[in-house]
């Protein structure tokens, strides 16, 4: 052991401040923004949004649920007093919060996180995130007829946006940052990651990259960990075995699509006419709004108390059977009314807990009525509940491939997929047919925005290099064609430019005056190959997207089209007049319908 | 495009480099999952204690008779538990109790989805089938049930499903189903006089009588003064036609409870055999004579009281089965006296059949005999299987 020498110089007492500046001093702490790039951070920001949102969506569940044990108590059905007087009072402190502190709270998150992406540059105020946590879990814990989703939707995109632009991503980054929070607070909300995932992509983004993708898929997933962490692992919801029963069961499903169309139909039909009635009303109704609402489903609850809140217990028992198919189409009925009235009242709370609600008690009286009809052609009623809620979910909310996802995420049951493909396709098409504007759409344009509509886009015809390319008349000259037998064929054509193609499919083209002085100049055995330049010519394919062939068009006159099994094989020429032309041909009737609506 | 929302105040955090705000950020993520851990357990513990407290509620209903009470009451424990297995068993149960069988079937398959091997849930699934007479299904639930993992004391539970499934079997007249399924239990019977005696009492039941006389004997080897043991080998003698036995065990059985009023007929009826049996070992000619002659007079009275019964009247001539006996009968009449029936083997056997046709006969057209006439028929069915 080593004694300090007399010459060494004297130890400083100890002081907490000074460790700390040693400590700092020897650690060299590597700036992230150096060692991450861009795409790395914004990766690892999905995974620390999807962790946030996950918790902000966990608390916000317990919220409501001590909401409603405090304001109700532990029954499952509340003595009446309570389901009068909560609803009422609740809606007035949600209308004094909304109106006082949160103005941006009111509406579709789903529509607000659009408005980020689309408008605002990804932002969402952090102060939306509060009050949507505050004001929907007072409304729904209060007995409004309203669901969690929606707002954990909102909240993730609202927490994606805040750390988005802290860290100062760059503004197409944090524009798209917004949409993987959405995500992760759906896939928390709904413990199902692919559905969100789906959803994102079908009703906010509208289409997607790698980087976008993994971005939304790594949050989903972190929210959902944490959402299970601490809610469990269990699904949504538990039906028992499904099997189908005799293939002339599928009709019944078809029906229940029928069913869940018009049903979603009215439902749309019945927002759509209220909410900009209500809106001119003077300022000051915005107070009384929710409680009025709050009154009205206080009465409806006096019945069926069912219909108060999101209603998950009580789609858990119609999927066991527990209701007569009567109680279950008057529930359903009674529940559109009431989310009709919450949402229209301007009370913050989501849609897709009614729409499955609806759903599984269209679905289970369905099944209930086809049992008691043909008990030897069906199986559960629980099925029929599930489908229903998926076919909601297709016709009420417009997305088609998430609903059916979200049928098989929620209840972990992949068997029973047949009839809610079914199902959902007719109840979209139904929806479609007789609404053509989807309901996130009609609320974003009732609030004065024109978002994008993601099934407009879809639907959109889309134009191909077939539909602009013509036959080619002119000449075909071969690279192992001699000058002078090159002149005698074009010398022929009326055509200013003329095609050249070599033996391995690539293509030129020259310009026959060009063509014509270099052969002045050149022994007339020449061969072509000799005079043609080191680029061939771009080419397209009959099937590429007409966009393609503006941005290889370039300064050529025109470009060849050839089968993509055989280059050598020409299909035809596309030139920027007929590309110009189609597109010109195809806006047309749309020009004409936004003529006539204005 | 310029962000007309974009007015909010940045204050100390957007003051953070970039790397020390993600420092802070991850520190806060720790903060909030300790905030969300505890206010989620603390929740939790709450939902808990509510929905133990709605179960004990429902249990009492339950107990006391009051069902629909219970349903309510297990609804609302679920409500604070809904993945509570033992809870939705409960509802199922109730359910069930309130004769909602479709609505109790549905938990009860979801409860098995998830645990196909849990006894309860396989015999409450049973015991719905069974109340609904769906008998494969039973069957087959019981089976389930019976293979399903127990709690404590699995053999027991799995021997008390099996009888159950036993009883169901027989209430459905599936009575070759029963006796494998008794055959089963009875191989693997631990020494317990009792349970052995209520096997031998199904097994005497499905007509398994050398069975059923093995685990009575058994029974009776511990418990010799066991009234049902004793009540249930004579049955099974008597069944076998062995009546002498028979009466020694039953009349064993009525002197330890003479309340077995069954066994007492069944005595009666076993002690007559033996006294008017005309064929019995070792008895002398005159006897025979004798018994005949009294038999004969029996079966007369049994026939006229049958025809009175069915408003026939004997002497008149007819195609009436009873009236084609009393004719033939009454041929044989004047000849079936006990001193010429001592002397001519022969007709005491004509009587005899003329006897046991009439005791056959008239079982069939006037309902099942009592007393004498069933000793009758009984040595009729004991002649009948001593035939070559």
């Amino acid at each position: 052991m080593s004694t300090p020498s007399a010459t060494s110089p004297a130890r400083p007492p100890f002081s907490p401040g000074s460790w700390w500046s040693r400590l700092r001093g020897r650690i060299r702490w590597a700036p992230v923004y150096e060692t991450l790039r861009e795409p790395q951070l914004f990766l690892l920001l999905a995974v620390i949004i999807g962790l946030f949102s996950g918790l902000a969506v966990v608390l916000f569940r317990v919220t409501i649920d001590a909401t409603r044990l405090f304001v109700f108590g532990s029954a499952l059905t509340p003595p009446w007093v309570r389901i009068l007087l909560v609803p009422i009072l609740g809606g007035l402190v949600v209308a004094f919060l909304v109106i006082k502190l949160f103005p941006r709270v009111r509406g579709s998150g789903v529509n607000q996180t659009k408005a980020a992406v689309y408008i605002y540059d990804g932002f969402i105020p952090f102060n939306t995130v509060i009050g949507k946590f505050v004001c929907c879990a007072l409304a729904i814990g209060t007995g409004q007829s309203l669901g969690p989703e929606d707002p954990s939707l909102q909240m993730g995109a609202g927490i994606a946006s805040a750390l988005g632009r802290r860290l100062r991503l760059s503004r197409e980054k944090v524009r798209l940052i917004a949409p993987v929070g959405a995500a992760a607070g759906l896939a928390a909300a709904f413990n199902a990651p692919v559905s969100a995932v789906l959803f994102v992509i079908e009703e906010v983004i509208g289409g997607w990259t790698a980087g976008v993708l993994g971005a939304v898929v790594l949050s989903a997933v972190s929210s959902v960990v944490v959402s299970r962490w601490f809610l469990g692992g269990q699904p949504l919801f538990r039906i028992p075995e499904y099997h189908l029963v005799h293939p002339a069961e599928l009709l019944a499903y078809a029906l229940l699509g029928v069913i869940g169309g018009i049903s979603s139909l009215a439902m749309v039909k019945l927002i759509g006419a209220v909410r900009p009635r209500l809106k001119v009303l003077p300022a000051w109704s915005e107070y009384l709004l929710p409680s009025a609402a709050g009154l009205l489903i206080g009465v409806i609850g006096l019945g069926l108390p069912q219909v108060m809140g999101a209603g998950y217990e009580f789609m858990d028992q119609a999927m066991h059977d527990e209701f007569a198919w009567r109680m279950l189409a008057l529930l359903a009925v009674f529940k559109i009314l009431a989310t009709s009235l919450s949402f229209v009242s301007g009370t913050p709370g989501g849609m897709f807990a009614p729409a499955l609600f609806i759903g599984a008690m269209l679905g289970g009286a369905v099944g209930g009525v086809e049992h008691h009809f043909f008990p030897w052609l069906t199986g559960g009623v629980g099925a029929y509940a599930l489908v229903g809620m998926g076919t909601l979910f297709a016709g009420f909310l417009r997305a088609p491939m998430t609903s059916v996802f979200m049928v098989l995420e929620v209840s972990g049951n992949y068997s029973i997929i047949l009839p809610v493909m079914i199902s959902n396709a007719i109840a979209y098409l139904i929806s479609r047919h007789y609404q053509p504007t989807p309901l996130f759409d009609l609320l974003s344009r009732q609030d004065g925005m024109d978002l994008p509509s993601m099934e407009e886009r879809r639907e959109q015809p889309a134009l191909h290099v077939e539909d602009a390319m013509r036959p080619y008349d002119g000449v075909v000259l071969s690279t192992e064609d001699s000058l002078k037998a090159a002149l005698s064929s074009t010398d022929a054509s009326a055509k200013a430019f003329v095609l050249i193609e070599d033996e391995t499919g690539r293509w030129y083209g020259i310009d026959k005056d060009e063509l014509r002085a270099r052969a002045a100049l050149l022994p007339d055995g020449t061969l072509l190959r000799s005079l043609l330049p080191d680029i061939p010519l771009p080419h397209l394919h009959p099937d590429h997207a007409l966009e393609e062939a503006l941005r290889r068009l370039g300064d050529w006159p025109l470009l060849p089209v050839v089968n993509r099994a055989d280059y050598r094989k020409l299909e035809g020429v596309v030139t920027l007049p007929d590309v110009l032309e189609t597109y010109r041909a195809a806006s047309a009737p749309a020009a004409t319908e936004a003529a006539t609506l204005s | 495009m310029a962000c007309p929302l974009c007015s909010e105040r940045r204050g100390y955090f957007w003051s953070l480099r970039r790397d020390t705000f993600l420092a802070v950020v991850f520190a806060l993520l720790i903060v909030l999952f300790v905030v969300t851990g505890f206010a989620v357990r603390s929740y939790d513990a709450r939902e808990v204690r509510l929905a133990w407290d709605w179960n004990k509620r429902g249990e009492r209903d339950l107990e006391a008779g009051r069902p629909e009470a219970a349903l309510v009451d297990f609804r609302n424990a679920l409500f604070h538990a809904r993945d509570n297995a033992r809870y939705q068993l409960r509802l199922a149960q109730a359910l069930a109790a309130t004769g909602s069988n479709p609505q109790a079937r549905t938990y009860l398959l979801s409860l098995r989805e998830r645990d196909p091997g849990n006894g309860t849930v396989n015999l409450e699934l049973a015991r719905l089938a069974a109340r609904e007479h769906a008998i494969p299904e039973a069957s087959r639930y019981y089976h389930d049930a019976v293979y399903s993992e127990w709690e404590g004391d699995p053999v027991t539970k799995r021997r008390a499903v099996r009888l159950e499934l036993v009883q169901f079997l027989l209430d459905s007249e599936q009575t070759e189903a029963a006796r494998s399924e008794l055959i089963a239990v009875a191989a693997n019977l631990p020494s317990d006089a009792d349970l052995r005696a209520r096997v031998a009492t199904l097994l005497v039941k499905v007509g398994g009588y050398d069975d059923a006389l093995r685990l009575f004997r058994q029974a009776l080897a511990s418990q010799p003064h066991s009234a049902v043991a004793l009540a249930g080998a004579g049955e099974c003698y008597f069944q076998m036609g062995r009546y002498p036995e028979a009466a020694r065990y039953l009349e064993r059985a009525v002197q330890q409870d003479s309340h077995l009023v069954n066994a007492a007929a069944m005595l009666d009826t076993a002690r007559a055999v033996q006294n008017l049996d005309p064929f019995a070992r070792r008895l002398g000619e005159p006897e025979s004579a004798r018994r005949a002659q009294l038999d004969f007079g029996q079966a007369l009275a049994r026939l006229n009281a049958c025809a009175a019964q069915r408003g026939i009247s004997l002497p008149a001539p007819g195609d009436d089965p009873l009236q084609k006996l009393y004719a033939q009968a009454a041929a044989l009449q004047p000849r079936a006296r006990e001193s010429v029936l001592g002397r001519d083997r022969d007709l005491l056997s004509n009587v005899m059949d003329q006897v046991f046709e009439i005791e056959q006969t008239t079982s069939q057209v006037c309902g099942a005999p009592q007393g004498i006439d069933l000793a009758l028929l009984l040595i009729a069915r004991q002649q009948e299987a001593t035939r070559p």
